[in-house]
């Protein structure tokens, strides 16, 4: 909405960026994913040994190179959006195919990492971090899915406010992302 | 910030923790200094992919929020040893 010079500025929830309701699924989503990962380090109580020899056969540097690829799609997706408020669909466009090729690779590198779970005999019984290991990538990676497909139709009509929040969305995948990697992957990795 | 500043942060901050773990420091210290970063990476990506910094008041609730996630976080990763 637009303002005149002598309106006051917004504030409170008038302030907030973007959809409304897409506010309350990332909050949604946070809460679930923030929910899993404090039981996953509740349940690390119980056995910080086997954690610690779990966490061992996880593959760190593919981990951290996807950290790499989604902060980077994020960039793209979030200069999407500045080129879609400018109205260069060209630019929007390829912009917001970049974020999700990203994306694309992000699950491509995760296959590659379950696929040497299955090959070792690694599954979601082994032990219970690979539970939460599995529950909460897998999650994870279905938001991914799901971000790449919403990057795809936003793009058909690439306007301002529907490239603003699918951009939002794919924000939400990598800001849980950041929080899972060094959780899952990095903590006790030196113990 | 701008937004590839922004991203600039957020690629020196994932390699930093990155480079803590395959330093092979354990304990405490290195968890916490890991969680730390972690923390500093989603409020870059709050106020500067979100643009939640538009909304400060909205920015301040969600810290907070964040922070007591951290904190939580933090406690059981010290009670983990």
């Amino acid at each position: 909405m637009s303002r005149t010079p002598t309106e006051p500025p917004a504030r409170g929830i008038e302030a907030l960026p973007g959809d409304l309701m897409m506010w309350v699924l990332i909050v949604s989503e946070l809460l679930v994913f923030g929910a899993g990962l404090l039981a996953f380090m509740g349940v690390r109580l119980t056995d910080p040994a086997g954690f610690a020899e779990a966490q061992s056969h996880l593959d760190r540097t593919g981990a951290g190179l996807n950290t790499m690829i989604l902060v980077t799609s994020g960039w793209l997706a979030a200069r999407a959006v500045a080129a879609a408020e400018s109205a260069d669909t060209a630019r929007t466009r390829a912009l917001l195919a970049g974020a999700a090729a990203l994306g694309v690779a992000f699950l491509w590198i995760k296959w590659l990492d379950y696929a040497a779970k299955g090959a070792a005999g690694i599954t979601f019984e082994t032990h219970p971090f690979f539970t939460f290991y599995y529950l909460l990538t897998g999650f994870h990676a279905v938001h991914v899915v799901a971000g790449i497909v919403i990057l795809g139709l936003v793009a058909i009509r690439p306007r301002a406010p529907t490239v603003e929040v699918g951009a939002m969305f794919w924000h939400m995948v990598d800001l849980v992302w950041v929080l899972l990697f060094p959780i899952i992957y990095l903590l006790g990795a030196g113990a | 910030m701008s937004i590839t500043r922004a991203w600039a942060v957020l690629m020196a901050l994932s390699l930093a923790s990155t480079a803590i773990a395959w330093s092979g420091a354990g304990g405490v210290w290195a968890a916490l200094a890991i969680l730390t970063l972690a923390w500093g990476k989603a409020q870059v990506i709050l106020n500067r992919y979100l643009r939640l910094s538009q909304a400060p008041d909205i920015s301040r609730g969600v810290a907070l929020v964040l922070g007591l996630f951290m904190a939580g976080v933090m406690g059981l990763a010290v009670a983990g040893g």
